[in-house]
């Protein structure tokens, strides 16, 4: 019987019921980002690159943070509203060889989460950030966001957001990230290939996917996958231009925080005092 | 002729598949499923070359197609 | 990368960077941090604040020496949360605060305390509310047990000596590990400021705990249910395989939060409060002196049990005083039936504290009908002096 490739690394069903289909809306940008990482996940290991029980995946709330709620058949952790990072951070300090993906919202990441974000890329600690922004905080009802547009119509900016966003692969930039890149839900191949790059460098690794919410922003999912094709270009081309640029953004190695603290490690031990 | 499978589980009729699909082998359904969503059908297996784009595109794993000498 | 048994290293490592055993003259700070690398101590992330600071910096210098790893967090959420991943990586792990840190901290402990995750945090008390003061109190010692939202039980210490320190700290982690929960150590910035003797006894002579694995009961992945088993579930670390998934949604055995009823629900918290709270007679201690002929009863915990003891001699020698000492080595689950056992019919029990009347609560309620009264004399800001405690002893009970 045919099965969608990637079902192998989800849990379908246990001994307490079924798990799927994911709880998203039909037609949210979320799963279609959890097939893309999947996919990356998938030419890893059958590149020899990484072992399947080597890969964790943390995450912390809202729609984008369920992708670990019960579905991952791998380690996983769904965690506090904005602080994936602060528990990704002792992950990797206790074991850092595991291969680390957080998967994060607009909100959780740059609100709540602000403070974790500018720090986990300024330590460059060896993760991956794969952030869906949609603009708007979609569990709780379509709220505003630090990455909504001005002047748009939320349930808490219902007279207009009087608000700019954040740029949160400049914000990551800035920060410290060694490797940035933004694509969106109807880049699916660019998308692969950059968490498939982002995985298997070293360092703080932050991948912006700009992602619909067809409920909130009461248009059909085809209709945004289109749209988010149109208000994009290509990072070489956007000089002069008003849409959004896609692309990667950076790509600078610097040495990694376990990395640096090995040779503490290695100064120090035995030591008595 | 490839199979195509569509999972009247998972499918929530978002239509993606449709929209990406290169060869057009796909087509909004005239029926319901049992869940309301209105499913995507294959309207011309002839065209599938076996891409496996609808399977990258698809939110909820709900689309398997079957592509030579690859293993699932 | 869980803390290994006790083993003999000739590579520098492990044991060879371990406190030697015998006698030490070492502050409450410092005691804490080697009776935590003792214990396994693998991952510490840490946030300055008076008067816990000391506990962080010695675990900067010390860590490194073991091979683990210290890191400095941005905030003291963040610095709970590192606890938490460490720990699901294997990687036992600490942190310490004072008030308002652990105010902070709160929502890291309810989700420790879902998730099952065990991990220890250092409370070195200080007045409050908001900024109060930076010298001694107690005055946290509710906030430990009802300070994290929804239900779940605790288990939190009090240290009353440097050598407390010491030896609560590798008891907070056996806890921990042994009942799969986060527990507190609930110092105070007397115990932790104070520098004392402290004698550590030869390593073999240590017990350390380590977490049940499903892989030591023979539990193969596709079986694993996180949250289920036994009433303390097995907990596989990421990378053994086992591909667990850490839910704080209530939650089924399996770890599924699809399919919610409220029967499921209710089985998820009343198996964390049985865990806990169904096993105080084993998990809470108590010490107590003269219980034997006493005819009144002085109950206290942490430092204040070090004034409250000088007291009750003082008053048992010099006045004549039937007065006995009983002190709470485990504030939460409070041991209301060990309580109930060893105390039958006193006059005045007394609650020493430093805030205005905390722990004298949950002890009236367990022997409101064992006693005439229960008086508390409280403290803010300052330790108890014994001549304080005994003149307040001393004019109740008429002597």
């Amino acid at each position: 019987m045919l099965k969608h490739p990637m079902l192998k690394y989800l849990k379908e069903s246990g001994p307490h019921g079924t798990r799927l289909p994911l709880i998203m809306c039909p037609g949210c940008g979320v799963g279609q980002v959890l097939n893309y990482t999947l996919h990356a996940v998938d030419s890893i290991i059958k590149e020899g690159g990484a072992n399947k029980e080597d890969f964790v995946f943390i995450s912390g709330v809202g729609c984008s943070s369920r992708l670990t709620s019960h579905y991952l058949n791998f380690d996983s952790g769904w965690t506090i509203h904005g602080r994936a990072l602060a528990i990704a951070t002792g992950v990797l300090l206790a074991n850092p060889d595991l291969n680390i993906v957080v998967f994060t919202g607009d909100g959780d990441a740059a609100a709540i989460g602000g403070n974790h974000f500018i720090h986990a890329f300024r330590r460059n600690i060896n993760v991956t950030v794969i952030c869906m922004n949609n603009g708007l905080y979609g569990m709780t009802g379509g709220q505003v966001a630090p990455t909504t547009l001005s002047q748009a119509v939320t349930s808490t900016t219902p007279y207009g957001n009087i608000e700019d966003a954040f740029d949160l692969c400049r914000l990551a930039q800035s920060s410290g990230a060694s490797y940035v890149a933004r694509w969106t839900t109807a880049h699916p191949h660019k998308t692969i290939k950059a968490i498939k790059k982002a995985i298997c460098k070293k360092g703080a690794a932050f991948i912006e996917i700009l992602s619909q919410c067809p409920v909130h922003k009461k248009q059909t999912p085809v209709d945004m996958i289109r749209a988010l094709k149109a208000m994009t270009v290509p990072i070489k081309n956007a000089e002069g231009s008003s849409k959004i640029p896609v692309g990667e953004f950076c790509d600078t190695p610097r040495p990694e925080w376990t990395q640096k603290y090995e040779a503490i490690i290695e100064k120090c031990a035995g030591r008595k005092s | 002729m490839r199979k195509i499978f569509i999972s009247t589980d998972y499918c929530k009729g978002c239509l993606i598949c449709v929209e990406s699909c290169p060869k057009k082998v796909l087509k909004i359904s005239s029926s319901i499923s049992a869940k309301g969503y209105t499913l995507p059908q294959v309207s011309d297996t002839e065209k599938c070359n076996g891409c496996g784009i609808c399977e990258i595109v698809c939110p909820d794993f709900a689309i398997a197609v079957e592509k030579e000498d690859k293993a699932v | 990368m869980s803390g290994a048994p006790l083993e003999k290293k000739q590579d520098g490592t492990g044991p060879a960077a371990l406190i030697s055993s015998g006698r030490h003259y070492l502050e409450g700070s410092e005691a804490c941090v080697e009776g935590a690398l003792i214990a396994g101590l693998k991952v510490y992330g840490g946030y300055p604040i008076t008067p816990a600071s000391e506990i962080m910096e010695h675990a900067a210098r010390r860590l490194p020496m073991v091979g683990g790893r210290f890191i400095q967090m941005e905030d003291e959420i963040s610095a709970a949360c590192t606890l938490v991943g460490a720990s699901w990586a294997g990687g036992k792990a600490m942190t310490a605060t004072s008030g308002p840190g652990f105010s902070l901290m709160q929502e890291t402990i309810s989700f420790s305390i879902m998730t099952e995750t065990p991990l220890v945090i250092v409370d070195v008390q200080r007045p409050g509310p908001g900024q109060g003061y930076i010298t001694t109190s107690q005055e946290d010692v509710m906030q430990a047990r009802w300070g994290h939202h929804g239900e779940g039980p605790i288990i939190a210490l009090a240290p009353s000596s440097v050598q407390d320190m010491f030896d609560f700290t590798i008891e907070a982690f056996n806890l921990s590990e042994t009942w799969r929960t986060p527990v507190l150590i609930m110092a105070e910035e007397t115990v932790a400021h104070m520098r004392e003797g402290l004698f550590v006894p030869d390593l073999d002579q240590i017990k350390v705990v380590l977490r049940k694995k499903p892989q030591d009961l023979g539990i193969a992945p596709q079986d694993y249910q996180p949250y289920g088993h036994d009433l303390v579930p097995p907990l596989a670390d990421f990378g053994d395989g086992y591909n667990i998934n850490h839910v704080s949604l209530a939650h089924h055995p399996d770890g599924n939060v699809a399919n919610y009823n409220l029967d499921m629900h209710r089985k998820n918290i009343d198996r964390l409060h049985d865990k806990i709270e169904g096993n105080a007679d084993v998990i809470a201690r108590t010490e107590s002196r003269f219980l034997e002929d006493c005819e009144h009863l002085l109950i206290c915990y942490g430092t204040v049990a070090r004034t409250g003891l000088e007291a009750i001699m003082e008053a048992r020698e010099t006045h004549g005083i039937k007065i006995g000492f009983l002190r709470l080595v485990t504030l939460w689950p409070f041991p209301q039936s060990l309580l109930r056992k060893r105390i039958k019919k006193v006059g005045t029990i007394f609650v020493p504290e430093m805030n205005l009347g905390m722990m004298m609560h949950p002890i009236t309620e367990a022997l409101r009908d064992r006693c005439d009264q229960v008086v508390s004399i409280p403290s803010i800001g300052a330790l108890h002096s014994p001549e304080a405690l005994l003149e307040k002893i001393r004019e109740v009970v008429k002597c």
